[in-house]
């Protein structure tokens, strides 16, 4: 359902606003602050990747499982994924509002969470567990 | 939050094809191919925490021909978006805006992936 009929005057008028100011804000920081951040976790990727890729379950544990390796990867991981769901947000909010919006996002959350769930547990147990 | 429909531009096919409308795109579709490509990472992860012989069935589809297709590309989609989210912090000082400036950015922001793309696995994968 729209709430207001977009009309060629709404979108010519200067002061038409589409969303929630301090929210939008807000959003625009986060996706700077945790993109700029994305670069160390892409390092460090590239560094896993390349140690691991392909390789047995004992080198997993030896590399990610160290701490020093395996703990920022996973701070880092769902810092990625707080990128994610507010990157796609973006998204949705062009095409889509109103209830279909808010289901559209609420999918959004799921996946972002269950990614970083599955990703920080599956990284804690080589780090604690081996 | 309630979000209110924007406002769409016109059909795409109104507009001449430019390079910066094509990084736009480009930026945004890259940004949904890392989105879902987080899965496999996670998936890796998971199995790898899982026991050996998820993690040799994941290494057995990553390693394939067509596994390893689509982790470059997935190598490249990853690349492209950090760049180009490079080229938006340089935006954000009110750098690199004018005519010229702009379209210099995005053909550096395609080549540039392309090439970074092409060191890494060479240096990585095929020499390795």
């Amino acid at each position: 359902m729209r709430e207001q009929v977009i009309t060629r005057d709404v979108v010519a008028n200067p002061k038409s606003v589409y969303g929630d100011k301090k929210a939008s804000t807000r959003q625009f920081i986060t996706q700077r602050v945790s993109g700029a951040i994305n670069i160390a976790f892409l390092l460090l990727l590239l560094f896993v990747v390349v140690r691991l890729a392909g390789q047995d379950r004992p080198d997993m544990v030896a590399v990610i499982g160290n701490g020093w390796i395996g703990l920022p990867l996973a701070v880092l991981l769902v810092i990625v994924t707080i990128h994610m769901r507010n990157g796609l947000r973006d998204t949705l909010e062009d095409y889509f509002h109103g209830r279909t919006y808010s289901l559209y996002m609420m999918l959004n959350t799921m996946f972002c969470t269950a990614i970083a769930a599955v990703g920080v547990i599956s990284i804690l147990k080589l780090v604690f567990w081996g | 939050m309630t979000v209110r429909s924007r406002p769409l531009s016109p059909h795409l096919q109104v507009y001449r094809w430019t390079i910066t409308m094509t990084m736009s795109i480009l930026h945004r579709a890259t940004g949904i191919a890392n989105y879902f490509g987080t899965v496999l990472l996670v998936a890796w992860l998971a199995a790898a925490a899982w026991g050996q012989q998820p993690l040799n069935l994941v290494n057995d589809i990553y390693g394939s021909w067509f596994g390893q297709l689509v982790l470059f590309g997935f190598t490249w989609s990853l690349i492209h978006h950090m760049l180009g989210g490079l080229r938006h912090f340089v935006w954000d000082f009110i750098i690199g805006m004018e005519a010229g400036q702009r379209e210099m950015l995005a053909w550096a922001n395609v080549i540039a992936s392309v090439v970074l793309t092409l060191v890494v696995w060479t240096l990585f994968v095929w020499m390795a």
